[in-house]
């Protein structure tokens, strides 16, 4: 196997990877606002903020791999 | 034979991004500053256009929206920092918010990045890293201007492990700008990239889904910067709240 070749399919199980620990925790943090909202309605406006932060954070750790894969991605050869 | 073809035109679209245009004093202007310079010619001239005759009770539709879109920003940061400092603030914050916006909606103007002199800014971490180091130091400018050597001694705070606590907040504050700017730029990036690749697959329709939440994700992305940018400046500009 080539070098390139390695490097992309180990970029994709990284991919993979990060994305599987970045839905869950999203989908973990979805549902629990998505209970509280039912429980109380009127405090929906108020959590907007803090959720669309907290899925925010979660998404950046799969986008750090996205980026890396792409910055590390020159150096292959 | 034409999905070749756009594959081709794809990988070759990626490296003419990059590709300079001319030198301007010395500095290499490429693509995305020409589309930063549209861009800004755009929201000057619209605001310009929409200010121009103001009215106390708006009659003008263009002023209604300015003034909507006005009002909501300064009361999402009043909410976050309070009155005072809102309308300090405000300019600052509603300049990257409207800035962002239209990086990331021109990323989606057919042509963008295959067309000479027309990328999305955002879409480069050049930009968004330039945009986040102006966080950073208008966190550090504004948390020393408005509480002096509070602004240090809190970075020591609690004193029974001050040297931890000192080198974990400088960490914090140097990794921010990094955060910041590979959020927006992966998150633009990476959504560009996925529209070309399904492009590549099936031509027609399939990436008019990608598309679709391009939209939405253009906007959360712009809302996320000014979000953070807000409490970021927030916290360095003082604890109080009211």
């Amino acid at each position: 196997m080539t070098g390139v070749a390695l490097f992309a399919a180990a970029a994709i199980v990284a991919l993979a990877a990060s994305a599987i620990g970045s839905a869950h925790a999203q989908g973990k943090t979805a549902s629990h606002a998505m209970d509280a909202i039912g429980r109380n309605p009127e405090a929906a406006g108020r959590m907007t903020v803090p959720l669309l932060l907290g899925l925010a954070f979660m998404e950046a750790l799969t986008l750090f791999v996205f980026a890396m894969v792409f910055v590390l991605a020159g150096r292959v050869s | 034979m034409s999905f070749l073809w756009l594959a081709e035109g794809a990988a070759t679209a990626a490296g003419e991004q990059n590709a300079v245009l001319f030198h301007l004093f010395g500095l290499e202007v490429t693509s995305v500053v020409t589309t930063e310079w549209a861009l800004m010619a755009i929201v000057i001239l619209f605001f310009f256009i929409a200010t121009r005759r103001l009215e106390r009770v708006p009659k003008s539709r263009l002023q209604s929206v300015v003034e909507f879109a006005v009002e909501s920003l300064y009361g999402f940061v009043k909410g976050q920092m309070g009155e005072e400092r809102a309308r300090e603030f405000v300019p600052l914050i509603g300049s990257f918010f409207i800035f962002i916006l239209v990086s990331n909606y021109s990323g989606l103007i057919p042509g963008a990045g295959h067309v000479a002199g027309f990328a999305a800014p955002t879409s480069h971490w050049s930009v968004t890293l330039g945009l986040a180091l102006v966080v950073f130091f208008a966190t550090q400018y504004y948390g020393v201007k408005k509480q002096g050597f509070n602004y240090i001694k809190r970075m020591f705070q609690p004193y029974i492990i001050a040297p931890l606590i000192f080198v974990m907040n400088v960490l914090d504050h140097v990794v921010r700008p990094m955060s910041l700017s590979l959020r927006l730029y992966a998150n633009i990036f990476g959504g560009e990239t996925v529209v070309l690749a399904l492009l590549v697959a099936i031509p027609y329709f399939l990436p008019i889904t990608t598309l679709l939440l391009e939209l939405i994700f253009g906007f959360i992305q712009a809302f996320i910067f000014t979000a953070l940018t807000t409490v970021y400046l927030t916290e360095a500009t003082g604890e109080e709240e009211e």
